[in-house]
């Protein structure tokens, strides 16, 4: 006997220590989210080219696909063409796609869809870029006016960052003379960032321009201009109308240069609309979804890998466990009496139908009647497996005929118990008669009672979303689910009710 | 949350057993699952019995498929009272008492009129489950009617008192008089009503009683004190229990004893699971007394000497026996 609680306490501490450290494992070493709550937009974002193609030639279309190096991860990128040929190369920091196609004709419209998802991974790669430019040759009353509005850009600035933002400011001021000149009456946003580059190649400071988009959903965008210059360590990204600097967070830099954003050969009126949404997503399915497009595999061997439908069946046959911990505790540490062992479990699960009240009520309701039908059946004298089938015969018409009622009615919930498993409420019915039977009235009754309050506690801890999650995302913590059951089942102490039962004991000391 | 655990506490100090620990330290430890066939199956308990020499009601037959009812003529051969029960019935469903015959027909103990066509579809319901555990086909058995001693009359109604003694590896540890109550419809299950009587192992002599989980010297219905009854026979009936272990070997069992007016004591049936409120009706826990026999089983098994039944019988009475009177 000895040998075996030993045998029994190093099973469980095996498999609680088991448990808790391939769960801290999963959380510590993983990195994998405890709770649900931690989703992450995910963007949407739709490029739609349109172009007429010119019947005789063949056609090519370069447009410029975000990079998407440092800030961003993109989870699925696709390019739907039919009868085109897609490529896509990078260049200069630069991505593009090519769409070409020998013979087209009439109005031509390409999708480009992109999801992507911020990346929060804390380290960076290194960026690289110029520190140092050729001044670009002016001349005449340009080279001027340029000199003249350097000069006091240089007294107001410090350091190179200070430099690009005063140059940006002087040349908004579109009151200046000098800048007048410069601009000659073109005050169009990339002209200004024209002459910008232009005042800071002659203090030999290089600039570049950066096309973005903002991630706003549900708003028709097109690709912003900035500003950037490379300050020996990170890019340093300026408002090329107000001198503003740093990018903000929703900004996706689409391309960089001066380049359009879409070339087309053998076309005409082309252009280019972006729409974007966003939607949420849980961490670990983006996890999921990142992995395909990286190298961290570490979902591949949980139960994240199955199929969805699968993982879906999953979620509740994992919480079973948690179902039956409930009703052990019920019934060996409290007392309470219930009909079986997993009756409660099984009408538990069976709530996942029917919500939790008004399966209570339907519960009630449907045994009620069937424990007097089966009174009634009881003088008929019936052997057993005839009774049984009239009992479930009788269940399924009584179904139907509430499934009628609340549909004539208008409450839809009348009809998901045509999913209420019958025969659980069949095999319900037949034992609380039996315990009616052998035990009495009050007995039945207590019994039924305790079947319903141990069956709605565990539907109730069996669905919440917090538990499920969890379960579900670390099913070791079942290995310590299971070192308690063990544990229990060499539980030796009062249950709850039994202090109340041998009261009689005191009553006499006292 | 502090008051249940003084009531934890008082109820550990006197040695009360709870299920948990009845289940884990006792069913599950001296009972092998395969043997409860034995004591689920009156049938079989029956034969068993037989063979060892213990006295139990006789059998008259036993009818194991529908083809058999027409034997039912045959098996009572003209007996006037006698009763038919399911082998493995549970809570005394499904038995069927038959106390005399009038004009072609049965009187059931009750006075009921039943009809020969009704008695075989009792047997054809019994037949096909309807009273066993779990609804498997089962077997009817037609036996003896017990006629209880005249000394029960006085303190139970109707039906048939029976004696239970808890019985760990031969040793009776606790016994209880069961006696039917108009609430329990003749049946002597406590749970059904009936009135549990402590007994003293030694004397024979009845202490006080539970009904339904509450201590009382009365009963309910015929208003006699159920307490300082001297019951006869009381050495033959701790024989009975003590044999029992030899017959089934189940360690831990609860032994069911009727007292006939003319066969004397006799075993009705075993019972792997036997209940806590035997607790109760002794006004003392079972854990100090099954503690005191399983050292003693150590302590013999470390010398290498088994006890008979007797000498178990005599070891118990001297440990746990003499209950001194209650005087309030």
């Amino acid at each position: 006997m000895r040998s075996l609680t030993l045998h029994l306490k190093i099973l469980i501490t095996v498999l609680v220590l088991l448990g808790a450290s391939v769960t801290a494992y999963q959380i510590f070493v993983l990195g994998i989210p405890v709770t649900e709550d931690a989703t992450d937009d995910l963007w949407n974002i739709d490029a739609k080219v349109e172009f007429v193609a010119s019947t005789k030639e063949p056609v090519k279309i370069q447009m410029f696909v975000p990079p998407l190096s440092r800030d961003y991860v993109s989870l699925n990128e696709s390019f739907i063409s039919n009868n085109y040929g897609v490529s896509v190369n990078r260049a200069d920091g630069n991505r593009k796609v090519t769409w070409s196609a020998r013979k087209v004709s009439g109005k031509q419209t390409l999708y480009y869809r992109l999801v992507l998802t911020k990346r929060y991974t804390g380290e960076k790669p290194k960026v690289k870029g110029q520190t140092f430019r050729d001044s670009m040759a002016i001349e005449g009353p340009e080279k001027i006016a340029a000199d003249a509005l350097l000069a006091p850009i240089r007294q107001h600035s410090a350091d190179v960052e200070t430099f690009i933002g005063e140059t940006i400011k002087r040349v908004n001021n579109l009151g200046d003379d000098n800048v007048k000149l410069l601009l000659a009456g073109d005050p169009s946003t990339p002209h200004k960032a024209q002459i910008i580059e232009l005042l800071l190649s002659i203090a030999h400071v290089p600039m570049e321009r950066a096309h973005t988009l903002r991630l706003v959903a549900d708003q028709p965008q097109t690709p912003e201009l900035w500003l950037r210059s490379f300050n020996g360590n990170d890019w340093l990204y300026f408002n090329p109308d107000t001198g503003e600097q740093g990018l903000p967070s929703d900004r996706l830099l689409w391309w960089t240069g001066a380049d359009n954003l879409i070339s087309v050969e053998g076309g005409k009126k082309a252009g280019v609309t972006f729409s974007l949404n966003n939607s949420e997503m849980n961490a670990i399915r983006l996890a999921k979804l990142t992995d395909e497009n990286s190298d961290a595999n570490f979902l591949e061997y949980s139960l994240y890998g199955l199929p969805l439908q699968t993982q879906q069946t999953f979620m509740i046959m994992v919480m079973i466990p948690i179902g039956v911990l409930v009703i052990l505790i019920l019934r060996n540490l409290i007392g309470l009496q219930t009909l079986g062992t997993f009756t409660p479990v099984l009408i538990a699960l069976a709530f996942r139908e029917t919500q939790l009240g008004f399966g209570i009520v339907l519960f009630t309701i449907i045994t009620a009647l069937g424990l007097s039908l089966r009174s009634y059946l009881e003088h008929l004298k019936l052997q057993m497996l005839p009774r049984l089938s009239v009992v479930l015969t009788f269940v399924v018409v009584l179904i139907a005929a509430i499934s009628l009622f609340s549909h004539k009615l208008g409450l839809e919930r009348g009809l998901s118990v045509a999913l209420f498993p019958m025969v659980i409420l069949t095999m319900t019915i037949e034992r609380l008669s039996i315990t009616w039977e052998e035990r009495g009235a009050n007995h039945a009754l207590k019994v039924a009672i305790g079947t319903l309050f141990a069956a709605s506690l565990a539907h109730l801890i069996m669905t919440v979303p917090e538990l499920i999650y969890f379960v579900f995302t670390f099913p070791a913590i079942l290995l310590i689910l299971v070192g308690f059951m063990l544990a229990m089942g060499r539980y030796r102490g009062y249950r709850l009710t039994e202090l109340v039962r041998f009261k009689a004991f005191l009553k006499e000391n006292a | 949350m502090f008051g249940l655990w003084k009531t934890w506490k008082a109820l550990e100090a006197r040695g009360i057993m709870g299920i948990n620990r009845r289940n884990a330290d006792y069913v599950l430890k001296y009972n092998k699952r395969s043997l409860y066939p034995i004591v689920d199956d009156k049938i079989i308990t029956k034969e068993r019995a037989i063979a060892a020499g213990i006295h139990v009601p006789e059998m008259y037959g036993v009818i194991s498929t529908e083809k058999e009812i027409d034997r039912l003529e045959a098996i009572i051969d003209g007996r006037r009272d006698f009763v038919i029960k399911p082998a493995q019935g549970a809570g005394g469903d499904g038995i069927l008492v038959i106390a005399d015959r009038f004009e072609g027909h049965y009187r059931s103990i009750s006075g009921r009129l039943v009809s020969h066509g009704e008695i075989e579809h009792q047997i054809s319901s019994i037949l096909t489950g309807l009273y066993s555990l779990g609804g498997h086909r089962d077997r009817a058995l037609i036996e003896y009617r017990v006629t209880p001693d005249p000394i029960f009359k006085s303190i139970s109604y109707e039906g048939v008192p029976d004696i239970r003694v808890i019985v760990l590896m031969g040793y009776p540890v606790m016994a209880m008089l069961r006696l039917p109550t108009r609430q329990s419809h003749g049946k002597a299950n406590l749970h059904q009503g009936a009135i549990g009587v402590g007994v003293d192992l030694a004397t024979g002599i009845t202490l006080r009683g539970t009904w339904l989980n509450n201590i009382i010297r009365k009963h309910p219905d015929t208003t006699h004190p159920v307490d300082g009854v001297q019951l006869p026979n009381w050495d033959a009936f701790m024989q009975l229990a003590a044999g029992c272990h030899e017959l089934c070997g189940l360690g831990y069992i609860g032994v069911d004893m009727v007292l006939d007016q003319d066969k004397g004591p006799l075993i009705l049936e075993l019972n792997a699971r036997p209940g806590l409120n035997i607790q109760i009706a002794n006004d003392c826990g079972l854990t100090h007394r099954t503690h005191a026999v399983e050292a003693h089983l150590a302590e013999l098994a470390a010398a290498g000497i088994t006890e008979t039944p007797q000498a178990r019988v005599r070891f118990v009475q001297e440990l746990f026996g003499h209950v001194p009177a209650l005087n309030d």
